[in-house]
């Protein structure tokens, strides 16, 4: 693994987070599309990244939830339906 | 004030479901999050509109949830260790898989990782968990991160570095468990 590779994998979480400044996106970039290992690296940590997302995606909140919270915005607030 | 309150309603999901990887129970999530809006409601004039409504809500379930665990501190939970480097991709590499053939996804297919993210997820550490769910999930920037839970953007990058390390690791085991390979002692 070269210095640019090196480079490049110091900077793979900030970049996949797009936490990097443009001009460090464009070097990033230009290094992945001249170096196909390093490339393949960074797609299989961005689909990481996506794949908890859509995992953990599938939870919504209960109805009974919902709709305590909606009723909290109403004049009455209502009381926990559980207690601690 | 009603309708403004609103603004935090469409947030529910989100707190619901990174509450449920925190608690890792059902009932305990949903009353994390009741405690949470009922705080929400109490305070909403501190909000500063305009003002990011999420990470708002973020910051206070994140300080109920951290309130009770100093109350009722759960003896299982696993320290927060320092990981060693480690990667699905690399470990496939190694043993031999044409990962450079192969798309990303068909890569995670193909082993299963995808069957438990949550569960590896709820088993990290908690210092790291959080960090992992609030930027790979709830899309959270450093910045928004490391004002939520109160350190330093520093820490947030390190936990999240380690927090995926972690998760693959955890991914990683559980993928070979029902079709263990034959795999020598001491290989790797
Ligand atoms: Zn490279």
């Amino acid at each position: 693994m070269g210095d640019h590779c090196e480079q490049a994998m110091r900077k793979l979480s900030v970049y996949i987070d797009r936490e990097l400044s443009d001009a460090e996106v464009r070097r990033v970039k230009a290094h992945l599309d001249d170096c196909p290992p390093c490339e393949k690296v960074f797609d299989f940590q961005a689909e990481m990244k996506r794949l908890v997302r859509k995992e953990c995606c599938t939870d919504d909140a209960p109805a009974r939830l919902r709709d305590w919270v909606r009723q909290l915005a109403t004049e009455n607030p209502p009381a926990r339906d559980r207690e601690v | 004030m009603s309708s403004d309150f609103s603004l935090f309603e469409r947030h529910v999901d989100a707190l619901y479901r990174s509450a449920l990887r925190l608690t890792r129970k059902p009932e305990d999530a949903e009353d994390l999050v009741q405690e949470t809006y009922l705080r929400a409601y109490r305070y909403r004039n501190r909000f500063k509109p305009g003002t990011n409504e999420k990470a708002w809500l973020f910051t206070i379930m994140t300080n109920v949830f951290r309130n009770r665990l100093r109350q009722r501190p759960a003896p299982t939970e696993p320290l927060d260790q320092p990981g060693t480097d480690f990667s699905i991709y690399d470990q496939l590499r190694r043993e031999g898989m044409p990962v450079h053939l192969m798309s990303p996804e068909e890569i995670i297919v193909e082993r299963g990782f995808g069957d438990e993210v949550k569960h590896a997820l709820e088993e990290l550490p908690l210092p790291m968990r959080m960090v992992v769910v609030l930027v790979d999930v709830e899309d959270f920037s450093y910045k928004e991160v490391a004002s939520i839970l109160g350190i330093k953007i520093g820490t947030v990058m390190s936990r999240l570095h380690r927090g995926r390390q972690a998760l693959q690791k955890k991914l990683w085991e559980y993928s070979g468990r029902p079709r263990a390979r034959p795999v020598a002692v001491g290989a790797n």
